[in-house]
C-alpha cells in the first residue's frame, strides 16, 4: 500500500471518530462544537505519557480518552443547564479555551507543539473504528440506546416517564468526549507532531459536517459522512482545491433539501427488516 | 394518597393557582374540571415535578413531591398523559411502550450486554399486553406519529400504565373524542380502576366526567371553588356561574 | 503610557464592537446564531484589500466594502436562513458553518492563503496629545466606529425600519398580521449585520496591515464573546462588550503575556455563559 493511500485511510478512520463524537452528543439532541478540545486533550495526553513516560501505546491512548471523557462529564454538568444557544457557544467556548490552554502549555511545547508521539498503525486506527461501530450497534438495540431516544424526542416527557435526563445527558457528552479523545491520541501517533492549531474550531466545525452529509438520524450516518468526505477529495482531484466550496455548497443545500441527510433511520430500519428477511429465508431453505 | 397542601404558582405576576388545599384518598376517580386557563393543567405540571411551587407542599403516600425531580415522582408511582398527546415522534409504538418500562429494569451500559435476558422477557409480554388491550398490538412496528389521533391517545395511556403506577394523571383524555370513543374511554378508566389503581383525571366533557368521577374538584382563576360528588357539583351555584356562557360538549 | 493603551485598545475594540453588534442584530431580531459572520467580515476585509490595490481612495473602498460584504450576508440570509428558519433552530445554525467554510475556501482561491499585505493608502499622520499619540488610523478608525455604531443604534430606536425588526423580533407571525413585511426585515437585518462587518474587516486590516481568508474565525469568534459579554441581543451592550474586551487584549499584550491573552477572552466568555448568561447589560432576545 502507498504512503499516500495509508495517509487517506488513516486520516480517515480518525474522521469516523470525530464524526461519531459528535454524534454521540447529539443522540441527546444537544450540538457540540468544541469537540477538537476534547480531541487535543486525549492527544497531548496519550503523545505526554507515551514520549515522556514511555507508557505503551495503546494503553497511553485510552488514558488519554479517558481523561478527555472526565473532563467532558466535568464540563457537561454547568453546560447542560444551558439551552438551546448558550449551550452551543458554550461548547464553542470550552474548544478554545482547550486549544489556547495547549497554545501556552510548556510541559508538552506550547507554541512549538509536541514532536515524537508514533506508532499508530491503521489495524490500530481501525481496532478502534470497529470498537466504537461494535459499540454504537448494541447501544441501538439495547435499553439505553431507547432512553437515549426518548431523551431526544422529548426531554420533558422523557422526565415523566421516568429517565433521569441530565444522566443521560451529561453521559451522552462523556461517550462523546471519550471518542474524540481516542481519536486525538491516533492522530498524535500517526502524524508525530501535534501543535495546538491543529485541534482549532474548523476540526469541530468539519466534524458535525460529516455527521450532517451522512445522516444525523443514526450513527451509520457519521461513519457514512466522514468516508466521503475523506475519499470525495481523491475522486474529485481535477477539483481539490475548491472541494471545500464544494463541500460547503453541498451541505447548505442538503440543510434545505434532505436535511435528516444520505442516510435516514426509516432506511437502516428497513435495511435491518431486509436483512432479518434473507437470513430467515436462507433458515426455512435448510429446514 | 394525595396531599395538595395549600399549594400556589405564580408566574412573574400572574397567579396561576392560589392556595388548593386537596385531599385524595386511593382507590377512587377524581376529577378536575374548570374553565380554561383555570391552572388545571399546571396542577399536573407541579404534581408531577415539571415546575416548581411557589408555595405550598406536595404529598403522595407520605413521601414529600415539592423538591423532587420528574423522574423521581415517576419512580414512587405516578403516570401522566399530557392534554396535547405527546409521544416520542421517531419512536415506534412498542418502543414508545418498551422505554417506559426502563425504570423497572437495569437500563444504564449495562443493558447494552443484555440481549435476551430473563427480566426482559417479562417485561415484553406485559408490553404486549398492554398494547392488545389497547388494540395497537398489529401497529407496533409502526412509527407512533403515524398513528391517528384515538389511537395516540390509547398508546400514551398505555405507556402511561407500563410504568405500573399507583396514580394516573390524565390530562383531557376525551378531547377530540366522539361519543362512541368516549364511551371506550370509560370502559377504560373502568378497568385501570379494578386494576387498583387512583385516576386522577382532568376533563371538559362532562359526560365523562360526571359518568365516572367518584368526586370532583373544581377550579377557577387558580382557586378551588368546589368539591364534592357529582351530584353536589351540578347543584353547586358557584360551579354553574363559572361555567356560565361557556358551551359544553 | 497606560493612556496610549487605553487609545489603542479603544480602537481595536471599536473593531470588536462592530462584529458583535452585527451578530446582535441578527440574533436579537431572527434568534438566529450566524457562524458565517466571521467569514463574512474576512471578505469585507478582503473586497477592501482589492478595492485599495485597484487605488481606490480609502473611504470608496470602505463604502464598496461594506455593500459587497452585506451583499454576501444577504445570500446568507436565503440560503442559510430563509428556507429553514421554519424547522429546528440548529439548521440556520449548521447551514452557516458550511456557508462559512465555503466562504474561506472561495477567499482562498480567490486571494491565496498566503497573508497578503494590505497596501497603504494614505499619508498616516501622526499627532502628539499630551502624553498620547494618535495616528490618523487611530481616527479613522474610531470615527469610523463610532459613527455606524450610533447610526445602528439610532436605525433601531427611532426608524420604521427599527420599529419592524423590532416586531418582528417580538413575534414574526404578529408582525407580519401586523403589516410588517418580514422578509424585507430578515434582508435588511442580514445586509446591515453584514455591511457591518465588512467595514470592521477593512478597519481591522488597517491595523493588523495583512490579512488571511482565515482571519475571520478568530474575529468572528471575539465578536461573539462580546456579544455574550454584553448581554445578547443587547445592540448597546454589544458595543461597549467590544470595546471592553479591546481594551482589555491590549492591556494584557502590554502588562502580562501575550500568549495567554486568548484564553482569558474565552475564559470569560465560557463563565459569562455559565454564571451571567444574561451579560452585563441584560438579554432582550428570546431563549432558542
Amino acid at each position: 500500500m502507498s504512503v499516500y493511500l495509508e495517509g487517506v485511510l488513516a486520516l480517515m478512520g480518525i474522521n469516523i471518530l470525530m464524526a461519531l463524537s459528535v454524534y454521540a452528543i447529539l443522540t441527546t439532541d444537544q450540538l457540540s462544537l468544541g469537540n477538537a478540545g476534547f480531541m487535543a486533550i486525549g492527544a497531548y495526553t496519550s503523545a505526554y505519557l507515551t514520549v515522556k513516560s514511555g507508557v505503551p501505546l495503546l494503553p497511553a491512548i485510552l488514558a488519554g480518552a479517558i481523561v478527555s471523557s472526565i473532563v467532558g462529564l466535568l464540563v457537561a454538568i454547568p453546560v447542560l443547564r444551558l439551552k438551546g444557544i448558550y449551550l452551543v457557544m458554550a461548547t464553542l467556548g470550552f474548544g478554545e479555551i482547550v486549544r489556547t490552554f495547549f497554545m501556552n502549555f510548556e510541559p508538552t511545547g506550547g507554541a512549538y507543539g509536541f514532536r515524537g508521539p508514533s506508532g499508530a498503525t491503521l489495524p490500530l486506527i481501525y481496532g478502534w473504528v470497529l470498537a466504537a461501530l461494535f459499540f454504537f450497534w448494541l447501544l441501538t438495540r439495547s435499553r439505553l440506546g431507547r432512553s437515549l431516544d426518548a431523551v431526544r424526542d422529548d426531554p420533558e416527557v422523557a422526565s415523566t416517564v421516568g429517565l433521569h435526563v441530565t444522566l443521560l445527558k451529561i453521559g451522552a457528552f462523556g461517550l462523546g468526549a471519550f471518542i474524540a479523545g481516542a481519536a486525538g491520541g491516533l492522530y498524535a501517533h500517526y502524524m508525530f507532531y501535534i501543535e495546538s492549531n491543529n485541534f482549532n474550531f474548523l476540526v469541530s466545525a468539519m466534524a458535525i459536517l460529516f455527521v450532517i452529509l451522512g445522516g444525523m438520524e443514526t450513527f451509520w450516518g457519521a461513519v457514512v459522512g466522514a468516508i466521503i468526505f475523506s475519499i470525495l477529495p481523491e475522486a474529485l482531484r481535477f477539483m481539490k482545491d475548491w472541494r471545500l466550496s464544494l463541500y460547503g455548497a453541498v451541505l447548505v443545500s442538503m440543510m434545505i433539501f434532505r436535511p435528516s441527510g444520505i442516510l435516514t433511520r426509516q432506511m437502516i430500519r428497513d435495511l435491518g427488516e431486509w436483512f432479518e428477511r434473507i437470513f430467515r429465508s436462507a433458515r426455512t431453505e435448510d429446514a | 394518597m394525595l396531599e395538595i397542601l395549600t399549594v400556589s404558582k405564580n408566574f412573574g405576576g400572574l397567579i396561576a393557582l392560589d392556595q388548593v388545599n386537596l385531599q385524595l384518598p386511593p382507590n377512587k376517580t377524581y376529577g378536575l374540571i374548570g374553565p380554561n386557563g383555570a391552572g388545571k393543567t399546571t396542577l399536573f405540571n407541579l404534581i408531577t415535578g415539571l415546575l416548581p411551587v411557589s408555595g405550598g407542599a406536595i404529598h403522595f403516600q407520605g413521601q414529600e413531591l415539592t423538591a423532587l425531580p420528574p423522574h423521581r415522582i415517576t419512580r414512587l408511582g405516578i403516570a401522566r398523559t399530557f392534554q396535547n398527546i405527546r409521544l416520542f415522534p421517531t419512536m415506534t409504538v412498542l418502543e414508545n411502550v418498551l422505554v417506559a418500562q426502563n425504570i423497572h429494569t437495569r437500563s444504564g451500559i449495562t443493558s447494552l450486554f443484555q440481549f435476551k435476558a430473563q427480566g426482559d422477557r417479562k417485561l415484553r409480554e406485559e408490553a404486549e399486553t398492554l398494547l392488545q388491550q389497547m388494540g395497537l398490538w398489529p401497529k407496533r412496528k409502526e412509527l407512533s406519529s403515524s398513528l391517528a389521533y384515538g389511537e395516540q391517545r390509547r398508546l400514551e395511556i398505555a405507556r402511561a400504565l407500563a410504568l405500573e403506577p399507583s396514580l394516573l394523571l390524565l390530562d383531557e383524555p376525551a378531547a377530540g373524542m366522539n361519543e362512541a370513543e368516549s364511551e371506550e374511554l370509560l370502559d377504560r378508566i373502568q378497568e385501570i380502576r379494578k386494576m387498583g389503581k387512583t385516576v386522577f383525571l382532568i376533563e371538559h366533557d362532562m359526560s365523562v366526567v360526571m359518568g365516572i368521577c367518584d368526586y370532583i374538584s373544581v377550579l377557577n382563576f387558580g382557586k378551588l371553588i368546589a368539591q364534592g360528588t357529582p351530584d353536589e357539583i351540578q347543584a353547586n351555584e358557584s360551579v354553574i356561574e363559572a361555567y356560565l356562557g361557556r358551551e359544553e360538549k | 503610557m497606560f493612556l496610549q493603551q487605553l487609545i489603542n485598545g479603544l480602537m481595536l475594540g471599536s473593531t470588536y464592537s462592530l462584529i458583535a453588534m452585527g451578530y446582535t442584530l441578527v440574533l436579537g431580531v431572527l434568534q438566529m446564531l450566524n457562524i458565517a459572520h466571521g467569514d463574512v467580515f474576512m471578505f469585507g476585509a478582503f473586497l477592501g484589500l482589492t478595492f485599495a490595490l485597484l487605488g481606490i481612495p480609502l473611504y470608496w473602498a470602505l463604502l464598496l466594502a461594506m455593500l459587497g460584504a452585506g451583499i454576501i450576508s444577504i445570500l446568507v440570509e436565503r440560503f442559510c436562513f430563509r428556507p429553514l428558519r421554519k424547522a429546528h433552530f440548529l439548521g440556520p445554525l449548521l447551514s452557516t458553518i458550511a456557508f462559512g467554510i465555503l466562504l474561506q475556501n472561495v477567499a482562498t482561491q480567490i486571494w491565496g492563503s498566503e497573508p497578503s499585505r494590505y497596501p497603504q493608502t494614505t499619508e498616516i499622520a501622526q499627532f502628539q496629545l499630551g502624553p498620547i499619540l494618535i495616528s490618523s488610523i487611530h481616527i479613522i478608525i474610531l470615527a469610523t466606529s463610532l459613527f455606524l455604531m450610533v447610526a445602528i443604534d439610532q436605525l433601531v430606536k427611532r426608524t420604521r425600519m427599527g420599529r419592524a425588526m423590532r416586531a418582528t423580533s417580538e413575534n414574526q407571525t404578529n408582525a407580519s398580521l401586523l403589516g410588517v413585511d418580514i422578509f424585507w426585515v430578515f434582508t435588511f437585518t442580514f445586509f446591515a449585520s453584514g455591511a457591518m462587518a465588512g467595514v470592521a474587516g477593512v478597519l481591522t486590516a488597517l491595523v493588523y496591515l495583512q490579512i488571511t481568508p482565515f482571519i475571520g474565525i478568530r474575529q468572528g469568534l471575539i465578536g461573539m464573546v462580546a456579544m455574550v459579554i454584553g448581554g445578547l441581543g443587547n445592540l448597546r451592550g454589544a458595543m461597549i462588550g467590544g470595546i471592553l474586551i479591546g481594551i482589555m487584549e491590549v492591556m494584557n499584550d502590554a502588562y502580562l503575556t501575550a500568549g495567554y491573552r486568548d484564553m482569558i477572552v474565552f475564559g470569560l466568555f465560557f463563565l459569562f455563559l455559565i454564571f451571567k448568561p444574561e451579560g452585563l447589560f441584560g438579554t432582550t432576545s428570546r431563549e432558542s
